[in-house]
C-alpha cells in the first residue's frame, strides 16, 4: 500500500511539478541546456522519458535507499532524517499532553454533567477549539516576550527549536524546554478539546450504562465506579482516534512550525512544494503514508489491549 | 419482636421531566422481615424498579426521594454516596434485569467478583479473595470454577452472566437482596434455574429478598409476601395466599386474569383490562386505575383511597373504596369484569383432516456456513439451524412453535417468509409449491396470502409514516385503487379496535398495544389466509397482552384465517394454540394437540419446559414439581451423533449403559402412539 501511494505520488508530482521554472527568470538568464546541465544528474529533468526518470528513482530508493535530491542538490534523505526528529520531538510531547488533557476534562466534565464545573469546562474548550492556530500562537508569543521583558531575562524563545552554542546534557534540557514550550502550548490549546468533547459524550454513554450501575450496586462509590468501569470501556474508540492522528502529528503542523519557525516535517512539505523539489515532496508523502500504516497498527494494538472482546483465541 | 430488616415508610420519588414533575413513587411502606421474600408485582411505569433503586440510593441525582427508609435501624435516606457505598453490595446487594448488559466487558468475571469482595474489605488477602471468588462461582453452579475466573462476560451465555451477577451479590453475606426482575430476560428452563439459585442465595445467606417482577407466576412462585403497585403506589398489599385467593382489588384481580393459564385446558376469552396507565404527571386526587375499572362509582374520582386493611384482617391492606364488597374477585355475586363471549367458528365443527391446508412445510433445512479467515473465507462446517421440520397448518387453525432462543424457530418462520426453496423437502402455500414460482410477479401473488406480525411493536413501525401510510403501503403494493384505499384502511383500523379518526397521528402516539394492533392491521390489508406471528405479544404488559391476544382469536374466528405462532411463552401457546410444536437445537422434539401435548408430555425436554413455568397459583405452585435442567442449550456448532438433548436429559441419567448408547449414537425420529402426537424420544 505504501509503495502504491509512494509510486502515484511520484507521478503525480511529475504532471504538477515543473522543477524547470525554478530557473526562470534567472538573472542572468540561464540556457536551456545550462539547465538540463543542472537537472540532468539530479534526476530532475523533464526531457528525460518519464519511465527512465520513474525508474532510476525507484530503482535508488530500492537498492541504495536513496530518496533522491532537490533541485538545489541537497539530499532528500537527510532532510527527512534531520526533520523527523524535530517534528517529533514538537508533537509527540504536545500530542500525549493534549490527549491526557483532554480526557482528564472529558472524565471531569462527565462526572459533573450539567454542574458549573461541567458547564465552565464546556464553554472554555469551544472557544479555544475556536481558536485559529495562527491566533493562538502569535497571541503566545506576545504574551511571552512580555513575560520576557517582565522578568528580565529570555525564559521564553519564540523562535527555534534549540540555541546554537548549548552543550551538555542538562543545558540542552533547559534550553529545549524553553524552546518547545511555547509552540507545545499553542498546540494543546487548540487541540485538546476535540478529546475533551469526545471523551465526555462517551463517558456519558457508559455512565449510565447497566454495568456501572452494578458496579456502585457492589459497593463502588460513584467516582470509583466511573474511574475503573466506565473510564476504560469509553477509552476504546478516544485510543483509535488518538493512533489515527500520528500521521498529522508530523505533517500536520505547518502552521505552528512556521509561526515558531521550527524546521520540521510540516514546513518542509510546504517548502518542497513551493520549490518544485519533486523527490521531497515524494519523500514527505511517502512518510505520511508509513505513519497513517503505524497509526492503524498502534490502533488496533491499543484496542486489542483495552478490549478482551476483540482478542483472537 | 425483632427489628426488620428493611422498613420503608411512606417513600415517595420524582423526578423533573419537561412535561412536568413526575411522581414515579407516590407513598411506598413495607417492612421485610429476615429470609422473608417480599414481591412487588406491577406494570411497566409502575415504580417498582424505581422503589429498588431508591432503596439502593442508585437513582439519578436529579431525583427527589422523600420519606423514610431504614436498614437494620439506620436511615439510609440523604446519607452521602460514601456511606451508601459502604452499605451497597454488603448489607444490601442487588441482581439486575439484564444478564447482558450489567458485568462489565472489559473485565474478567473472577476480577469482578474479587472487586466486590476487596471494595468491602480491604484487608483480604488476593489468594483468600480469589478463593472465595471460586467458591462463589461454584456455589452459583458454573462448571470448573477455577478456570473460568479468567474468562470475560462475553464468553458466557446469559444464564451463566447471571449466575455470576448472583455471585457477586452473594459475595459479602448481605441481609437484604432486591433482585429486580432477574429473570426476565431470560428462557423458561433458565429462569426456573435462577429462581432456584436466588432461594439458594437466600438460604445460605439468610437474607431478605425484595423480588421485583411483572410474572405473577414468580411472585407465586417465591414470594411470602406481595404488593401490587400501581401509578407509583401500592394498591394491594398482603400475604401470597390471602393475595391470590381473596383479592380486593380490581386492578390485581384484572391482572390475575388477564394471564393465561399453562395449567388449565380451558378456552375461554383472557380478561383485558381496559386502557393504558396514566401519565405521572399532575396527577389528580382521584383513583388513578378509576378510568380502566369496570365497578367504578362516582366516589372514585373525587379523592384517591387509602390502603386500608380489609376483611378484618391487618395485614391484608387495599386501596379502593369498594373492597369490602369484593371477595375473591367477585362482586354482587358477578365477577368484577365481565367475561367476553367466546367467539365460535363454523370451522371448528368440521374436523382437521378435512379442512384444506394453508401450510405445508416438508423437511425444511436451513445451514449457515460457518468461515474462517479474514481475506478469504474458507468453510470450516456448517451450523444447522432448522434441520428436517415437517408440518402443516390447516385453515381456522393456530399452529404454535415454541422453544427457547437459539432453537431455531425464527429462522423457521423466516424461511418460510422468504418463499426459501429446499434441497429436499417443499413449502407450499395454500397448495402452491414455492418450487414453482416463477418471476416477481407470481411471488407477489403468493406474498398477499401470507402476512407477518413481528414481535416488537416500536421497531417494525416506520416512526416516519403515520398510521395510515403503514397501513396503506401493502394495499398500495398489490395494486389497489386509490379510491379504496382509504375505506379500507379505516376498515382495518375498525377490525382491530383502533378509532380510524386516529390514522392521522404517527406511531409515536400509540401506546405498544396499540401499536401492536396497528401491526396486525397492516398484516390483515391484503386479506391473507395465514398470518405469522413472531411473538406478538412478549414485548407487552400482561394487562394489554390479553387484549391483544383475544384480538387475534377474534379476528382468526371471524376471517378463518390460519395462523403460524412462534413464543416461548408456553401459557400464551396454551391459550391461543390448537397444534403445537416443541423446537430444540433445530428439530422437533414434540407435536400435536395443545391440549395432548400440554396435558401429556412424552419428551423429557416438553416435561422439563411445562414443569419450569411458574404457575401464578401459590397453593398449586407449592405441589408443584419443577424439573429444573442443568447446563445451556448446546452451541449449535457442536457436532452432535445421537439425540440433540443428551447432554441436558433428566431421563437419560436413568438409563442403564446399552439406552445410553442408543440416546447418544442414533438420532431418534418423530414417533406416537398416535400419528397426531409425536415425540422425538427412543424412550417415550
Amino acid at each position: 500500500m505504501v509503495v502504491a501511494v509512494t509510486n502515484l505520488t511520484y507521478l503525480l508530482a511529475w504532471a504538477y511539478l515543473d522543477p524547470r521554472s525554478n530557473y526562470v527568470g534567472r538573472r542572468p538568464p540561464l540556457s536551456e541546456t545550462q539547465i538540463t546541465n543542472l537537472l540532468e544528474p539530479r534526476n530532475l529533468d523533464d526531457a528525460t522519458p518519464l519511465l527512465e526518470r520513474w525508474w532510476t528513482w525507484f530503482s535508488g530508493i530500492l537498492f541504495r535507499w536513496d530518496w533522491g535530491v532537490s533541485p538545489t542538490g541537497q539530499s532528500v534523505n537527510e532532510q527527512v532524517a534531520y526533520r523527523m526528529w524535530i517534528s517529533a520531538e514538537l508533537m509527540l510531547g504536545a500530542t500525549i499532553l493534549l490527549t491526557a488533557i483532554g480526557i482528564a476534562l472529558g472524565v471531569y466534565s462527565a462526572s459533573r454533567q450539567y454542574r458549573l464545573g461541567d458547564r465552565i469546562a464546556q464553554g472554555t474548550s469551544i472557544i479555544t477549539m475556536n481558536i485559529p492556530i495562527v491566533v493562538a500562537g502569535l497571541g503566545l508569543v506576545l504574551l511571552a516576550i512580555a513575560f520576557n521583558n517582565a522578568v528580565g531575562s529570555t525564559v521564553f524563545y519564540v523562535t527555534g527549536a534549540s540555541s546554537p552554542d548549548v552543550s551538555g546534557f542538562f543545558p540542552t534540557l533547559v534550553d529545549t524546554a524553553q524552546h518547545i514550550a511555547l509552540p507545545t502550548a499553542a498546540l494543546i490549546l487548540v487541540g485538546y478539546a476535540q478529546y475533551h468533547f469526545l471523551q465526555r459524550s462517551l463517558l456519558l454513554d457508559t455512565i449510565k450504562s447497566d454495568y456501572v450501575r452494578m458496579a456502585r450496586a457492589k459497593g463502588l462509590t460513584k467516582q470509583q465506579a466511573i474511574r475503573k468501569h466506565a473510564l476504560r470501556t469509553s477509552l476504546i474508540p478516544v485510543t483509535t482516534q488518538v493512533a489515527f492522528s500520528i500521521p498529522g502529528i508530523f505533517t500536520g503542523a505547518v502552521l505552528t512550525e512556521s509561526i515558531f519557525a521550527w524546521k520540521g516535517m510540516g514546513q518542509y512539505f510546504i517548502e518542497t512544494i513551493s520549490k518544485n523539489d519533486i523527490n521531497g515532496v515524494v519523500a514527505v508523502a511517502a512518510f505520511g503514508a508509513v505513519m497513517t500504516a503505524v497509526g492503524a497498527i498502534l490502533a488496533d494494538i491499543a484496542v486489542v489491549a483495552l478490549d478482551p472482546r476483540v482478542r483472537v483465541s | 419482636m425483632t427489628t426488620p430488616v428493611l422498613s420503608v415508610r411512606d417513600l415517595t420519588v420524582s423526578f423533573p421531566s419537561e412535561a412536568g414533575r413526575v411522581d414515579a413513587v407516590r407513598g411506598v411502606s413495607f417492612d421485610l422481615d429476615e429470609g422473608r421474600t417480599l414481591g412487588i408485582v406491577g406494570e411497566s411505569g409502575s415504580g417498582k424498579s424505581v422503589t429498588s433503586l431508591a432503596v439502593m440510593g442508585l437513582l439519578d441525582d436529579n431525583a427527589r426521594v422523600g420519606g423514610s427508609v431504614m436498614f437494620e435501624g439506620q436511615e439510609l435516606l440523604g446519607k452521602t454516596d460514601a456511606a451508601m457505598s459502604k452499605i451497597r453490595g454488603n448489607g444490601i446487594a442487588m441482581i439486575f434485569q439484564d444478564p447482558l448488559t450489567s458485568l462489565t466487558p472489559v473485565f474478567s468475571v473472577g476480577d469482578q467478583i474479587v472487586e466486590a469482595l476487596t471494595i468491602h474489605d480491604p484487608k483480604i488477602s488476593r489468594r483468600a479473595a480469589r478463593d472465595r471468588a471460586v467458591e462463589l462461582l461454584r456455589l452459583v453452579g458454573i462448571p470448573r470454577p477455577a478456570e473460568r475466573m479468567r474468562s470475560f462476560p462475553h464468553e458466557f451465555s446469559g444464564g451463566m452472566r447471571q449466575r455470576v451477577v448472583i455471585a457477586i451479590a452473594m459475595a459479602n453475606n448481605p441481609r437484604l437482596i432486591i433482585a429486580d426482575e432477574p429473570t426476565t430476560a431470560l428462557d423458561v428452563t433458565i429462569q426456573a434455574q435462577i429462581l432456584d439459585l436466588v432461594a439458594t442465595a437466600q438460604r445460605e445467606t439468610g437474607a431478605a429478598v425484595m423480588m421485583i417482577t411483572h410474572d405473577m407466576g414468580v411472585v407465586a412462585h417465591t414470594a411470602d409476601d406481595v404488593i401490587v403497585m400501581y401509578a407509583g403506589r401500592p394498591i394491594e398489599q398482603a400475604p401470597v395466599d390471602e393475595l391470590f385467593a381473596d383479592t380486593r382489588m380490581p386492578y390485581s384481580i384484572g391482572l390475575l386474569g388477564a394471564i393465561p393459564r399453562v395449567d388449565k385446558a380451558e378456552k375461554q376469552p383472557l380478561v383485558p383490562i381496559k386502557g393504558s396507565p396514566p401519565l405521572l404527571v399532575d396527577l389528580p386526587d382521584a383513583c388513578p386505575f378509576a378510568a380502566r375499572c369496570p365497578i367504578a362509582v362516582d366516589a372514585c374520582r373525587t379523592s384517591e383511597p387509602e390502603l386500608v386493611a380489609v376483611g378484618g384482617r391487618p395485614d391484608h391492606r387495599a386501596a379502593c373504596l369498594r373492597a369490602e364488597e369484593i371477595r375473591a374477585g367477585r362482586i354482587d355475586g358477578g365477577p368484577v369484569y365481565p367475561v367476553p363471549p367466546v367467539p365460535t367458528s363454523t370451522l371448528e365443527t368440521v374436523p382437521r383432516e378435512l379442512r384444506r391446508p394453508t401450510l405445508e412445510v416438508e423437511n425444511l433445512t436451513k445451514s449457515f456456513p460457518l468461515t474462517k479467515g479474514s481475506f478469504r473465507k474458507r468453510k470450516i462446517g456448517e451450523v444447522h439451524a432448522v434441520k428436517g421440520v415437517s408440518f402443516d397448518v390447516r385453515e381456522g387453525e393456530t399452529m404454535a412453535i415454541v422453544g427457547e432462543s437459539g432453537s431455531g424457530k425464527t429462522t423457521t418462520l423466516l424461511q418460510i417468509m422468504d418463499f426459501a426453496r429446499q434441497d429436499a423437502g417443499d413449502i407450499r402455500i395454500v397448495g402452491t409449491s414455492v418450487a414453482d414460482i416463477k418471476g416477481g410477479r407470481a411471488e407477489r401473488d403468493l406474498r398477499r396470502d401470507v402476512q407477518i406480525v413481528f414481535q416488537d411493536p416500536v421497531g417494525s413501525l416506520d416512526p416516519r409514516m403515520t398510521v395510515f401510510d403503514v397501513i396503506a403501503e401493502p394495499l398500495r403494493t398489490v395494486g389497489l385503487a386509490a379510491a379504496e384505499v382509504g375505506p379500507r384502511v379505516d376498515e382495518l383500523m375498525d377490525l382491530v379496535g383502533l378509532d380510524p379518526a386516529h390514522s392521522d397521528r404517527f406511531p409515536a402516539a400509540f401506546s405498544g398495544g396499540q401499536r401492536q394492533r396497528i401491526g396486525i392491521a397492516r398484516a390483515l390489508a391484503t386479506n391473507p389466509k395465514l398470518v405469522v406471528l413472531d411473538e406478538p405479544v412478549s414485548a407487552l404488559d400482561v394487562s394489554v397482552q390479553a387484549g391483544v391476544i383475544n384480538l387475534l382469536d377474534e379476528l382468526k374466528v371471524r376471517l378463518g384465517l390460519s395462523y403460524l405462532f412462534v413464543a416461548h411463552d408456553l401459557s400464551v401457546v396454551r391459550h391461543i394454540a390448537d397444534r403445537v410444536a416443541v423446537m430444540y437445537l433445530g428439530s422437533f422434539v414434540e407435536h400435536g394437540d395443545v391440549d395432548a401435548v400440554f396435558d401429556d408430555p412424552q419428551h423429557p425436554y416438553t416435561r422439563a419446559l411445562l414443569s419450569a413455568i411458574p404457575v401464578p397459583d401459590p397453593v398449586t405452585e407449592r405441589g408443584r414439581e419443577h424439573i429444573v435442567l442443568t447446563g445451556d442449550l448446546p452451541s449449535p456448532t457442536d457436532t452432535i451423533t445421537g439425540c440433540a438433548f443428551v447432554s441436558r436429559c433428566p431421563l437419560y441419567q436413568t438409563l442403564d449403559e446399552p439406552d445410553r448408547a442408543r440416546c447418544e449414537q442414533t438420532v431418534p425420529t418423530l414417533t406416537g402412539r398416535t400419528d397426531d402426537h409425536v415425540n422425538a424420544c427412543h424412550f417415550r
